[in-house]
């Protein structure tokens, strides 16, 4: 950990991350406004002391939805890399400890499906699984799930053929241990690092999706539907746009740089 | 040869150091040596002992980290600290070359090897494109090798490791510099192909009269080389003088370390005998290894796979207590071998083991495979990074049932004892050890399971002299409380002729020549180990230093 | 080059290719809602139903549905649209033309701004330079493109500066400049992304080959930097390069659809969106397994143009 915090993109990671997620775990608790809560008075407002980041067309004050939409937009991210993660690391340690004609016949599958663009895969299953959070979600997972695969069996093929998994072979430990104790430990980082990136490119792919109306549904703040939803108002007040835009973007910039700095603190080359 | 007095390349109190996190940290200190013109200084030292540094400190190519502690370096005269980098620039390649340790990685992949020759003709000798590439080719032929204009069109992933150092040595010839600084020039190359090099280096100094400062780990092949030798340890240089000096009668403390653990095929470390007569305790019958076979999916759908033979027809017995060398250059099948023994990859032939027959690698059960323990050359790459070294040592016990659970840790404390490690060990990751500390788990490892045979897959190769001495040591006071045989895997024939009764010689996957220790010279010997024995460079003192001869 | 590699990568992408049009199917097969009663509505009568299905080939088993199905698209036959009732090829490719128009400029900035940047930095690393463009770089790698999109919309199309179109098509042919000024928005914003990634591997390899032995070695030689950079560095950085480049356009592909639909051009990404929203199964099925084919063969051709610079896979 004290390695992370060498570099100061993992300075910058670490508390950019820090940010986004107690914004996750207690935005909606510190919120200033009720996020639904029509202001007549006050529509389509900039920055003012009693609304730091204005408000929308219904005078909704714009920090409040962007406090409360945190949770859904953080947590969508964070669990479509679970499933992803976790179906597609087990797809590929299968691939990569059994080898021969099992190991071909998935990564020849995984080829192909990798051949489909990522958000097309994804709005592809969106559409037959159905609009909403959850779908998405799933469907998100999908899409990750050939990449991941292919990244997992090769971190496994990485060290499978090391001189310690052969020592454990030579010594005729059964295959559980080898997999689970030898292998499988010491293939954990390039997956670990991967996933961190992929959250970003995850909480990315989630707001477009709400953006293109096949995620989150109104009246949910998720912070892709609050862009499209200011679309048409962008014009006569950008902030409603800009603010979860950019909201966004620091929330993948985020991971993306604990990321990178995770794989620079757990290469043993050092630095790079 | 020397006809003039003032040297060509003069070091004087020359001190370097690299900035940390940590602070300052000393690289060289003190540093004064001299080169004179035609002369070979040889630099010795193991790894961390700032030889490297020297060396890219006179080629100007200094780490962005290092600061140097005052002191010149004059080549004919110049201080080289004072110039600028476009002055360094038109030195280097010109008056001060440079030959690397691995060609395969020193000479640019995209790039043809007469393009890498000739572009140093035309930036420093001024030559247009034709000249510089009738200037290469002669350059190269001057090297030995037999085709140039061929050579010339060639990639180097289409060249051999001998072809490819010879091109980096006509490179660094090319503009007659009056230096040219070898960086451990046949490290990275087979005994035989080192051997080439080295000759050609010594023809090619005669014709030109060019001085070398040459930078090697290896104290017998530099006291061949070298007209001087310069031992450094620690950034400081220990002892100067002539390699017959130095060899006969080291002043150093540290020299005479160094020495004491040079490996000496006079020197004998093992111990005694078995009985010619004692029945094997394992005997490998016609063992052969394919690789690259295809599948038979792959047969049935006609593609065909360029298969080559790891071993063929090996035939080799280990008789108790004894200690069998193989030795051969990289690829020859010594490793197949290893591998085949310990379970590792399939086979055909036979394995016979205290009267068992295992005819596939599946019959190998835990009986044999308790009983047959192999260590790798790699101490960095055998332990788990992730395990401590007590429950690595543990596990053979945990599986073999060699200990109950309660006597466990006392067994792991005695293992480290017998290996000479401190009983606090047990509780450290492998990342916190020396290459030798972790080498010495590894060994330790091997003999928790109470073995009767040792497979040793060149265990020393990548260690430093004087650590590679203390594990060949160690195994032998093992060998010797155990009475273990073991199958000593390695390339350095000096080294297997101080610890083997018996040397097995494998060229091209083919067991070519099996002799006993004292038969190394006898006229019977297959042409091949003939060839081996007489590249080996021998440490100066054990005879009288033979003439080099051609074996191109 | 080989022709042995020639015909085993082009082999690989048939591969690909099949496995793509398997799954395009299966997922299609799978959509909720059965195509004959949305063409027909609520309203349609059984008997009409059950006449479009025999028509449309719905009451076949799924194998004879997609050997037709495939049989005809290698004849470039994909069927009918279902809501435009026109022949699928002729709806799709003045779309993919458009969408080649877009993808190609987008891209062509995108190589020529990025490997230039990327090799500047590797060259000055540490320095302010490398550090302005790897934050650039980071900061471009988190903003999605709906997001980058809009934001160029309210600062170069909003109300009182107007200096590019929010929005619509003009073909090249028609005006250059026009298609120009109305490219020139989702091309940025589908740009910078690619721009930050690709910026950031080329740093990177860049920054390995100048730490390589022969780099050091060209050093050592006394050849002038400029020689050391281009003859030496870039060739050996330019291939991975291109590789990061090609898979890259599998992500340019997934944006497009996105940038497309908030500017308004008439691509196979808008194309796609309409057709979903619609359930127009042929069309689906053809825009998908078009974006695919162009993505396998940008891989195939990268593999190509690396061979070129590779001497060892060229003579492998």
């Amino acid at each position: 950990m004290a390695e992370l915090l060498r570099s100061p993109t993992g300075i910058a990671g670490t508390v950019l991350l820090s940010i986004v997620i107690a914004m996750a775990a207690l935005g909606p608790f510190i919120a200033p406004y009720d996020p639904q809560t029509f202001h007549p008075i006050a529509r389509l407002q900039g920055p003012s002391w009693a609304h730091l980041l204005g408000t929308d067309q219904f005078g909704r004050d714009i920090l409040s939805r962007l406090l409360d939409g945190a949770p859904s937009t953080i947590s969508f991210g964070l669990g479509a890399t679970l499933l992803g993660v976790a179906a597609g690391s087990f797809i590929g340690v299968v691939a990569g400890v059994a080898g021969g004609a099992v190991d071909s016949v998935i990564m020849r599958l995984v080829d192909g499906l990798l051949a489909i663009p990522d958000l097309l895969f994804t709005l592809l299953i969106v559409t037959i699984l159905g609009g909403g959070t959850g779908y998405a979600m799933l469907a998100v997972a999908v899409a990750f799930t050939p990449g991941m695969a292919r990244i997992s069996r090769s971190a496994v093929l990485s060290v499978r053929t090391r001189d310690y998994v052969l020592a454990a072979q030579a010594r005729g430990e059964s295959w559980g241990w080898i997999v689970g104790f030898e292998v499988l430990p010491n293939a954990l980082s390039p997956i670990i690092v991967e996933a961190t990136i992929r959250v970003a490119f995850a909480i990315m792919i989630g707001a477009t999706l709400g953006f293109l109306g096949l995620g989150a549904q109104p009246p949910s703040t998720e912070w892709g539907l609050m862009v499209a939803e200011a679309r048409q108002f962008m014009f006569r007040n950008p902030w409603m746009v800009a603010v979860p835009g950019i909201a966004i973007a620091l929330a993948a910039l985020g991971f993306n740089l604990f990321g990178d700095a995770l794989r620079d603190a757990l290469d043993p080359r050092g630095r790079r | 040869m020397a006809t003039n007095d003032a040297p060509v390349l003069r070091i004087d109190g020359y001190g370097l150091s690299y900035q940390t996190r940590s602070g300052p940290v000393r690289a060289l200190s003190d540093i004064s040596l001299n080169i004179s013109h035609g002369r070979t200084l040889g630099l010795v030292g193991e790894s961390g002992s700032g030889k490297s540094s020297m060396a890219y400190s006179v080629m100007r190519y200094l780490a962005p980290n290092a600061r140097e502690d005052g002191g010149r370096i004059l080549l004919e005269g110049e201080d080289l600290r004072t110039l600028s980098p476009a002055a360094i620039a038109r030195i280097r390649g010109r008056r001060a070359a440079m030959v690397f340790q691995d060609p395969s990685t020193s000479l640019n992949p995209a790039m043809t090897l007469g393009d890498q020759i000739t572009e140093v003709l035309e930036r420093h000798r001024g030559l247009d494109r034709p000249a510089a590439r009738a200037e290469g080719e002669a350059a190269l032929a001057r090297t030995g090798i037999l085709r140039p204009a061929d050579m010339m069109r060639r990639y180097p992933h289409q060249a051999s490791g001998g072809e490819k150092q010879r091109v980096v040595i006509a490179t660094a010839f090319a503009c007659q510099p009056a230096l040219i600084v070898f960086d451990e020039p046949t490290t990275a190359l087979d005994t035989i192909t080192a051997q080439g090099i080295l000759e050609l280096f010594r023809i090619l100094q005669t014709e030109t009269g060019v001085s070398a400062l040459y930078i090697s780990h290896d104290l017998a092949l530099v006291s061949r080389v070298a007209d001087d030798v310069a031992v450094i340890h620690d950034g400081r240089i220990v002892e100067t003088g002539a390699p017959g000096e130095i060899f006969s009668a080291p002043r150093n403390t540290y020299t005479k370390a160094l020495i004491a653990a040079v490996p000496r095929p006079d020197r004998w470390m093992g111990v005694p005998p078995p009985a010619v007569d004692a029945v094997p305790v394992l005997a490998a019958d016609r063992i052969g290894v394919l690789y690259g076979a295809p599948s038979r999916l792959a047969q049935r759908l006609g593609i065909k796979g360029r298969p080559h033979w790891g071993a063929r027809n090996v035939s080799l017995s280990v008789r108790p207590g004894e200690l069998l060398g193989i030795v051969g250059e990289s690829g020859s099948g010594k490793s197949t071998i290893a591998k085949v023994l310990a379970g590792l990859i399939d086979f055909g032939g036979g394995v016979s083991f205290e009267g068992r027959d295992f005819r596939k690698r599946k019959d190998f059960d835990s009986a044999y495979r308790r009983a047959v323990q192999i260590v790798f050359q790699h101490p960095d790459a055998s332990l788990n990074p992730r395990q401590t070294i007590g429950r690595i040592l543990a596990r053979p016990l945990i599986i073999y049932g060699l200990a109950p659970r309660a006597e466990r840790p006392a067994r792991v404390r005695a293992l480290l004892e017998r290996v000479r490690l401190p009983a606090e060990f047990a509780e450290r990751y492998p990342h916190q050890l020396s290459g030798g500390e972790k080498q010495r788990v590894a060994i330790a490892r091997a003999f928790a399971a109470e073995p009767e045979l040792v497979i040793c897959d060149e265990i020393t190769a990548a260690l430093d002299v004087s650590v590679q001495a203390s594990v060949a040591e160690l195994l032998m006071d093992l060998q010797r409380e155990t009475g273990t045989a073991c199958l000593f895997i390695t390339h350095d024939l000096n080294l297997v002729r101080q610890l083997a009764h018996r040397i097995a010689v494998m060229q091209d996957g083919l067991l070519v020549d099996i002799f006993d220790r004292n038969g190394a010279e006898d006229p019977d010997r297959a042409q091949y180990t003939r060839a081996l024995l007489d590249a080996v460079p021998k440490p100066a003192g054990v005879k009288p230093p033979t003439p080099f001869e051609a074996t191109l | 080059m080989t022709l042995g590699y020639l015909v085993r990568r082009f082999g690989a992408v048939l591969l690909v290719l099949a496995i793509v049009t398997f799954a395009v199917f299966a997922v299609t097969m799978l959509l909720p809602g059965n195509a004959a009663i949305m063409i027909l509505g609520e309203y349609g009568s059984d008997d009409q139903i059950a006449a479009l299905e025999k028509q449309l080939n719905l009451n076949r088993p799924w194998w004879e549905q997609y050997a037709s199905w495939v049989g005809g698209a290698l004849q470039g036959d994909f069927g009918m649209s279902l809501r435009l009732s026109l022949p699928v090829t002729e709806v799709v490719l003045p779309a993919l033309a458009n969408s080649a128009a877009l993808a190609a400029v987008a891209l062509l900035a995108v190589t020529l701004i990025a490997i230039p940047l990327g090799a500047y930095a590797a060259l000055h690393r540490g320095k302010p330079a490398d550090l302005i463009i790897g934050l650039f770089a980071y900061i471009g790698a988190s903003m999605p493109e709906f997001v980058t999109a809009t934001l160029l919309l309210v600062i170069f199309a909003g109300p009182g500066r107007e200096f590019l179109p929010a929005g619509g098509f003009v073909a090249p042919g028609e005006s250059i400049i026009g298609f120009l000024s109305h490219v020139a928005l989702p091309a940025t914003a589908l740009g910078l992304v690619l721009m930050a990634h690709i910026s950031r591997q080329v740093r990177s390899e860049m920054s390995d080959v100048l730490a390589s032995d022969f780099v050091r070695a060209a050093r050592l030689k006394g050849l002038t930097e400029r020689r050391v950079v281009w003859r030496h560095a870039l060739p050996n950085s330019l291939a991975p390069a291109i590789a990061v480049i090609s898979l890259d356009i599998g992500y340019l592909l997934g944006g497009i659809i996105v940038v497309e639909e908030i500017f308004a051009w008439p691509g196979l990404g808008r194309l796609l969106i309409y057709a979903l929203e619609n359930r127009d199964l042929p069309v689906i099925q053809a825009v998908t397994l078009l974006l695919a084919m162009v993505y396998a063969l940008s891989n195939l051709l990268s593999d190509i143009v690396i061979a070129a610079f590779d001497p060892r896979v060229r003579y492998g």
